[in-house]
C-alpha cells in the first residue's frame, strides 16, 4: 500500500497562478466588466409558463418604444433545430413553449430599463399544455409528449429514443436474473434524487459587436469553440467570421458548458447595428438556462453470496431530461455506469431512460449524473454490508474493483488504486473509532472517467527569451490552464513565471474542447508538452551550433543549456532566444494523439456513447464524519476525508483546492441544495437565499491524500482528470454516516433537516 | 429620488416630517428593492451618522438603552449585553455574514418587523420598550403593541425609533435565543425561540417569559408558564411553544416540522437560560454550543 500519512502541512506553492493576482485584486476583467461605444442593453422575453401554444405574438408596441434599437422572434432567424444529441431546440420558441425560462423574443434597447419595459410590451398569449413534471408518468404510455414531433427531429445515430424517452441506455453483461435467482441474499432499494444548481458566482454576459460580416463576441462560456461552432450553425455562419473570446470566467462548475445566449446576442447587434450587452440577473441565471443537474429516480436490486460476494445487479433510473435535450444525451449510459458502480459485478443489467418534462432543461454540472447515482449505489452498498452482517468498509475492499480485476462493464483495469483510497481515506478519517452515540463516519467511493479528445496549443519564445503558450484551453477557475505553465516550463528548463497564458480566444489559439469533462490538463496538457517540445529540439540545435556539441547531448534546464557532464559550457535561453528572432523563430505546435478507448469484453450497452469504456478512471474514497441533532434532523459535517487516484498529481496546490471545493460542493447536494417546483414545474427557489449553498462557514476540516500512479495511455506524465471526481462520492458517505445514526438510509436527495427528521420519525413509528 | 445624510436627530426628524423614509444599514430596505419586494422609496433620510443613535448607555435603574443605529457587530460583541442581557447578543450573532452584522442595526430589524427577526424574541423577554420620537415629541411603546403585522408596525410614518430600552436584570436570571438553522451564515431563522428565566435561592425557575420567532404573523410570547423545576418548566415551555404556533409551511420547512422544531427551540432556549441563570458561561451565540450548531471540526 502507498503512504496513508495524514496530510498535514499544505505545501508551499510551486508557483503562484496567473491569474490570481487579477482576480484577487479586482484588476481581472469580467465580460459584464466590458463595454463598447454605443452598447445597447438585451433583455429577454421568456416564457413565464411550462407548457403552453403561442396563439398569440404581438412585438409592435415594443418595437415602437422610444429607445428600442432591435426586437427579435423566430420568425427573424434561420430556422434551426439544434443540439449535440438530439436536435430539439431553437433559438427563440416557435409555436410551443416547453419549460418556464424558454426564450420567446430579445430586445436591444439604449438602457436595461427601456429594454426590460419593452419586453414587458411584448403580447404573448397562449393556449395551455399539459405538463409533464413527474418522471414515471411522463414514460408511461399515453403520457402527454413534451415534444409531438420528436420522432421527426434529426439526433446522433446511436441515440435510442421513444417519444418522452429523449435517450435510453443498458448495461447488460451475463445473466443478471438467473444470477439473481441463485443469491443466497437479494437487497432492492428505491433512491429518489432532486435537481440541483452550478450556481457559479459570475451570472452569465454577453457582448457582441460586428464588423462588418465578422462578429465578435465576449461570453461567459466554459466552452468557446462550442459556443461558436452554436453561432455558426443557428446563424449560419462559418468559423472563420466567428470569433469568441472570454474574459476571466467566474466560475462555472458546468452551467457554463455548451451553447447559450452567444446567437441571440449576436443577432440583436446584427439588426440593431450596433454592439449589444446581456449580463444576466441572478434569478434568470436559476431559471433559463439548459444547464442544471438532473433529479432522478433510482431504483436497484443486488444479489450476494451470504459472505457478501456481489454476484449480480439490476437497476432502473429515470433521469429528468427536461423540455430540451442539450448536452444531456449521454446522461443515461454515465449514470448506469455510476449505479454499477467500481465494483467487481459478473451479471449487470441497468436500464437508463432521459426523460423529458417541462422542466429546466438538465445539462452537464460537475460530475454529472455520477452524485446522485453514487449516493444512491453507495447508500445501498450499505444496506448490502448490513443484510450479510459486513463492516461497510470491510465489504467494499472484498467487492471493489482492484489492478487486474474485470468491471462491470467487461473493462480490464492496468494499475488503479482505488483499494488504496479506500484504505487511505478510512485511516486517516480514524474510522472505527468509538464515537458519540449521534456521530458516525460514513464512507463511500467513487469513480469518473477521463475524457480523451483533441486539443492544441502553440508555444513560442520571444526574442527577449520570454516565453507564451497560445492554448485553446479554457480556464473555469480549476486552475488546469495555469498548471500549463509548469509543464511548459519543465520541458524547456524554464520557470513557470517565464511563459505569458494567452487563451480564451477563438481566433488566436487552436481547438479545444474547453473546460468541461475534466479534460484540460489531460488534453491540453498533452498539446503544451508536445508544442513545448518542439521549440526544446530548435533550441537544443541552436545551443548545439553555438557550443559545438551534439543536440542530444545538450540539457535544458535553469534557463540554461548545456552540455552534459560539462557545466561550464553552457549558454541562457535568453541568448538563444536573441539569436533565433534573427534566422528561424522559436515556435512549436502541438496536439498529440488522444489515447483511445480500452476494450471492453463480454458486455453489451444499448444506446452507446461511449461512456462504458472509462480511459485513465479516477478513483476515490470519501469518509465523512457527521453529527447529527436528532431533535431537529439538522446534520453538520464535522471532518471529511478523501484519498483520490487521479494519477499523477503536477500542481498539488491547485488539486487540493480542486477536491475541497468539489466536497464544499457535495455536503451542500447532500444536505441543503435542491431544487424544488411548484405543481406547474416553475421552480421554487430560485434565489440565494432559498437555494442554500454552503458557506465558508459551514466548511469542515477537509484531509486529502493523493494516491500517485502513474498512469500509462494518460495525460502529461500520467496525470488523469480531476476536477468532477471530488464531487462524485460525498454526498453518499455523508449519507451513509446518516443512515449509521439513524438506523435507516434517508432516501431523498438532498438529505434536508426535515427529511432527516421523517426518516427518524418513520423510524421512532416503526 | 432623493437622500438626505442626517447627521443629527433633529435634521432627520424633520425629513421624517416632510415624508422621508428612514435608511439605516439598508441589509432590509436596498435588499427587499432589488429582489422587488417594494421599490425603494422616493425620498430616503440616511440616518447611520447620527452620533446619538449609536451610543449603549446604563440606565439609573441598571437597565440599558441602545440607540437604534447600535449595529449587531457592537451588540454581539458587547461584553455588558453578552453578560446581562446574553440573549440578545446570541441573536445579533447569527444575523446574517460580518458583513450584514457590521452594517445592520438593531433599529432597522425591529422597525423592518419581519416575524423572522432575529432580535424581537429576547427583546419581548425582556419586556423591552421602543422609543420612537417624532418632531412634535417622543414616546415608548412594548414590543408587543409596535408590531402588528409582517412588516408593519404601530409607529407612525414621522416616528422615528431612536433607541431600545431594556429594563435592569434581575439577580440569579438569565437569558438565551435559538434558532433552527440549515447552514451557520446567511441564513434566516426556520424558527426561534428566546427565553428568560429567574431562579429561585434553591434553584428552581422563579419566572421565566418565552418568546417565538417565524411561526406566526410577529413574534409571539407564550402564555400560561408558571415556575418549577428547570426540567419541568424546559418542558411545558417546550409543549405550550407547540401547542400556541400557529406556523406556515413554506420552502423553508412545512408547518409540521415548524411546530415540532418551535418545541424544540422553547425547550433548548429555557435550559440554556436556567444555565446561564445559574452563573453558567455559554459562549455567544449559544447556537453553536448545543445541537445544531455545533461547530466543525468540534468532536462534542
Ligand atoms: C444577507 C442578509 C442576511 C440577513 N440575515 C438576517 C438574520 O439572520 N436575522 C435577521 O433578523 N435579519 C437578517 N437580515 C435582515 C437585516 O440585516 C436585519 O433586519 C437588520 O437588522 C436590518 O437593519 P438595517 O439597519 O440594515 O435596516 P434598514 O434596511 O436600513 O431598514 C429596515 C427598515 O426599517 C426602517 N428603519 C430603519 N431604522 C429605523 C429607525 N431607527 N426607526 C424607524 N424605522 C427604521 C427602514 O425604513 C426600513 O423600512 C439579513 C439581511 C441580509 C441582507
Amino acid at each position: 500500500m502507498t503512504v496513508t500519512e495524514p496530510h498535514t502541512a499544505r505545501p508551499a506553492p510551486r508557483f503562484v497562478r496567473a491569474d490570481g493576482p487579477d482576480k484577487v485584486t479586482g484588476s481581472g476583467r469580467y465580460t459584464a466588466d466590458l463595454s463598447l461605444t454605443g452598447v445597447l442593453a438585451a433583455k429577454f422575453r421568456y416564457a413565464d409558463v411550462s407548457h403552453a401554444r403561442i396563439t398569440r405574438l404581438d412585438v409592435s408596441a415594443a418595437l415602437a418604444m422610444p429607445g428600442v434599437m432591435s426586437v427579435l422572434t423566430a420568425a427573424d432567424v434561420p430556422d434551426v433545430r439544434f443540439g449535440p444529441f438530439v436536435q430539439d431546440r431553437t433559438l427563440f420558441a416557435t409555436d410551443v413553449v416547453r419549460y418556464e425560462g424558454e426564450i420567446i423574443a430579445a430586445v436591444a434597447a439604449t438602457t436595461a430599463e427601456i429594454a426590460q419595459r419593452a419586453v414587458d410590451a411584448i403580447v404573448v398569449e397562449f393556449e395551455p399544455l399539459p405538463v409533464v413534471t413527474d418522471l414515471e408518468a411522463s414514460l408511461a404510455p399515453g403520457a402527454p409528449l413534451v415534444h409531438d414531433g420528436w420522432a421527426g427531429y434529426g439526433a446522433a445515430e446511436v441515440v435510442v429514443r421513444d417519444r418522452n424517452d429523449a435517450s435510453f441506455s443498458s448495461i447488460t453483461k451475463g445473466d443478471a436474473a438467473a444470477a439473481m435467482a441463485t443469491a443466497d441474499v437479494v437487497v432492492s432499494s428505491r433512491y429518489v434524487a432532486d435537481g440541483c444548481h452550478a450556481a457559479p458566482i459570475e451570472p452569465r454576459a454577453v457582448l457582441a459587436q460586428w464588423e462588418g460580416d465578422k462578429v465578435t463576441i465576449w461570453t461567459s462560456t466554459q466552452v468557446p469553440f462550442d459556443a461558436r461552432a452554436g453561432v455558426c450553425e443557428t446563424l449560419e455562419l462559418p468559423a472563420n467570421r466567428v470569433r469568441i473570446i472570454v474574459p476571466h470566467l467566474g466560475g462555472g462548475f458546468g452551467g457554463k458548458c455548451g451553447f447559450h445566449y452567444e446567437a441571440h446576442i449576436a443577432a440583436l447587434a446584427r439588426a440593431a447595428k450596433r454592439p449589444v450587452r446581456l449580463v444576466f440577473s441572478r434569478r434568470e441565471e436559476f431559471l433559463a438556462p439548459d444547464r442544471r443537474r438532473e433529479g432522478m429516480i433510482i431504483d436497484i436490486t443486488t444479489g450476494m453470496r451470504s459472505d457478501g460476494t456481489i454476484v449480480a445487479r439490476t437497476g432502473w433510473i429515470a433521469i429528468d431530461n427536461g423540455a430540451y435535450t442539450a448536452d444531456a444525451g449521454f446522461f443515461s449510459q454515465l449514470a448506469a455506469m455510476h449505479l454499477a458502480g467500481p465494483y467487481r459485478v459478473p451479471n449487470v443489467s441497468i436500464e437508463a431512460h432521459l426523460v423529458y418534462t417541462n422542466h429546466q432543461p438538465s445539462g452537464s454540472v460537475r460530475a454529472p449524473t455520477a452524485p446522485q447515482a453514487c449516493w444512491a449505489l453507495e447508500s445501498h452498498t450499505d444496506e448490502l454490508a448490513k443484510a450479510v452482517g459486513l463492516d461497510p468498509v470491510a465489504f467494499r475492499k472484498l467487492n471493489a474493483v482492484d489492478t487486474g480485476a474485470e468491471g462491470p462493464s467487461g473493462q480490464t483495469y492496468d494499475e488503479i488504486g482505488l483499494q488504496q483510497c479506500i484504505d487511505a481515506a478510512t485511516a486517516n478519517a480514524g474510522y472505527g473509532q468509538e464515537l458519540p452515540d449521534d456521530e458516525a463516519i460514513g464512507v463511500a467511493i467513487g469513480w469518473w472517467p477521463s475524457f480523451s479528445v483533441p486539443s492544441g496549443a502553440y508555444v513560442k519564445i520571444d526574442g527577449d527569451g520570454s516565453g507564451q503558450i497560445i492554448t485553446g484551453a479554457q480556464e473555469c477557475g480549476t486552475g488546469a490552464v495555469m498548471t500549463l505553465r509548469q509543464l511548459a516550463a519543465d520541458e524547456l528548463g524554464m520557470a513557470p513565471e517565464d511563459f505569458q497564458l494567452v487563451y480564451q480566444d477563438t481566433s488566436v489559439a487552436p481547438y479545444d474542447m474547453g473546460a468541461t469533462g475534466s479534460q484540460t490538463l489531460f488534453n491540453n496538457g498533452r498539446a503544451v508538452v508536445n508544442a513545448a517540445g518542439q521549440v526544446a529540439e530548435q533550441l537544443r540545435k541552436l545551443a548545439a551550433d553555438h557550443l559545438e556539441a551534439s543536440p542530444d547531448d545538450i540539457v535544458l534546464a535553469d534557463g540554461h543549456a548545456s552540455v552534459a557532464g560539462t557545466p561550464a559550457a553552457t549558454v541562457s535561453i535568453a541568448e538563444l532566444a536573441g539569436i533565433a528572432a534573427g534566422g528561424e523563430l522559436l515556435i512549436g505546435h502541438g496536439s498529440g494523439q488522444p489515447p483511445g478507448p480500452p476494450p471492453l469484453v463480454g458486455s453489451t450497452c444499448v444506446g452507446d456513447l461511449g461512456m462504458a469504456a472509462f480511459v485513465a478512471p479516477q478513483f476515490s474514497c470519501h469518509a465523512v464524519r457527521v453529527k447529527l441533532d436528532r431533535d431537529t434532523g439538522v446534520a453538520r459535517v464535522l471532518a471529511v476525508s478523501t484519498a483520490h487516484d487521479s494519477g499523477t498529481i503536477i500542481n498539488e496546490l491547485g488539486a487540493l483546492g480542486q477536491v475541497e471545493g468539489g466536497v464544499l460542493m457535495g455536503i451542500g447536494q447532500a444536505l441543503t441544495e435542491g431544487t424544488t417546483y411548484d405543481d406547474q414545474g416553475k421552480q421554487r427557489n430560485a434565489a440565494m437565499l432559498e437555494y442554500k449553498l454552503q458557506t465558508c462557514a459551514d466548511a469542515p476540516p477537509i484531509n486529502t491524500h493523493f494516491v500517485q500512479i502513474a498512469t500509462p495511455d494518460a495525460g502529461p506524465r500520467g496525470a488523469k482528470g480531476l476536477a468532477e471526481a471530488p464531487n462524485v462520492a460525498t454526498a453518499a458517505a455523508i449519507s451513509n454516516a446518516l443512515a449509521a445514526i439513524i438506523g435507516r438510509p434517508v432516501r431523498r436527495l438532498p438529505m434536508t433537516a426535515e427529511r432527516v427528521w421523517e426518516t427518524l420519525n418513520e423510524e421512532a413509528a416503526r | 429620488m432623493s437622500l438626505l445624510i442626517a447627521t443629527t436627530l433633529d435634521d432627520a426628524l424633520a425629513a421624517l416630517a416632510a415624508g422621508a423614509r428612514p435608511i439605516a444599514g439598508g441589509t432590509d430596505l436596498v435588499v427587499g428593492a432589488r429582489h422587488g419586494k417594494a421599490p425603494l422609496p422616493a425620498s430616503l433620510v440616511a440616518i447611520d451618522r447620527i452620533e446619538s443613535l449609536r451610543t449603549i448607555d446604563r440606565s439609573a435603574d441598571g437597565g440599558l438603552v441602545i440607540g437604534a443605529g447600535v449595529s449587531h457587530h457592537t451588540i454581539e460583541t458587547d461584553a455588558t449585553i453578552g453578560a446581562e442581557w446574553s440573549a440578545l447578543a446570541d441573536a445579533s450573532a447569527l444575523v446574517g455574514s460580518p458583513a450584514t452584522r457590521h452594517v445592520g442595526t438593531l433599529g432597522g430589524n425591529v422597525m423592518n418587523g419581519s416575524p423572522a427577526m432575529d432580535t424581537g424574541a429576547p427583546l419581548v423577554v425582556f419586556g423591552a420598550e421602543a422609543e420612537l420620537a417624532s418632531a412634535a415629541g417622543s414616546r415608548r411603546v412594548d414590543m408587543a403593541t409596535l408590531w402588528v403585522g409582517p412588516g408593519r408596525t404601530s409607529a407612525a410614518a414621522d416616528e422615528l425609533c431612536v433607541a431600545i430600552h431594556l429594563p435592569a436584570r434581575a439577580l440569579r436570571s438569565g437569558s438565551a435565543y435559538l434558532r433552527l438553522e440549515y447552514r451557520r451564515a446567511m441564513e434566516i431563522a426556520v424558527v426561534g425561540a428566546a427565553a428568560a428565566v429567574t431562579l429561585t435561592a434553591d434553584g428552581a425557575v422563579g419566572s421565566v417569559r418565552v418568546a417565538l420567532t417565524a411561526i406566526a404573523a410577529t413574534i409571539v410570547e407564550v402564555t400560561g408558564l408558571t415556575g418549577g423545576s428547570v426540567a419541568d418548566v424546559a418542558a411545558a415551555a417546550q409543549a405550550a411553544a407547540a401547542d400556541q404556533a400557529t406556523p406556515i409551511s413554506d420552502l423553508r420547512a412545512s408547518d409540521r416540522y415548524r411546530r415540532h422544531c418551535i418545541g424544540v427551540m422553547a425547550r433548548r432556549a429555557v435550559e440554556a437560560a436556567a444555565r446561564r441563570a445559574a452563573g453558567e458561561t455559554i459562549a455567544i451565540p449559544v447556537n453553536r454550543a448545543v445541537g445544531i450548531g455545533m461547530a466543525a471540526g468540534a468532536t462534542s
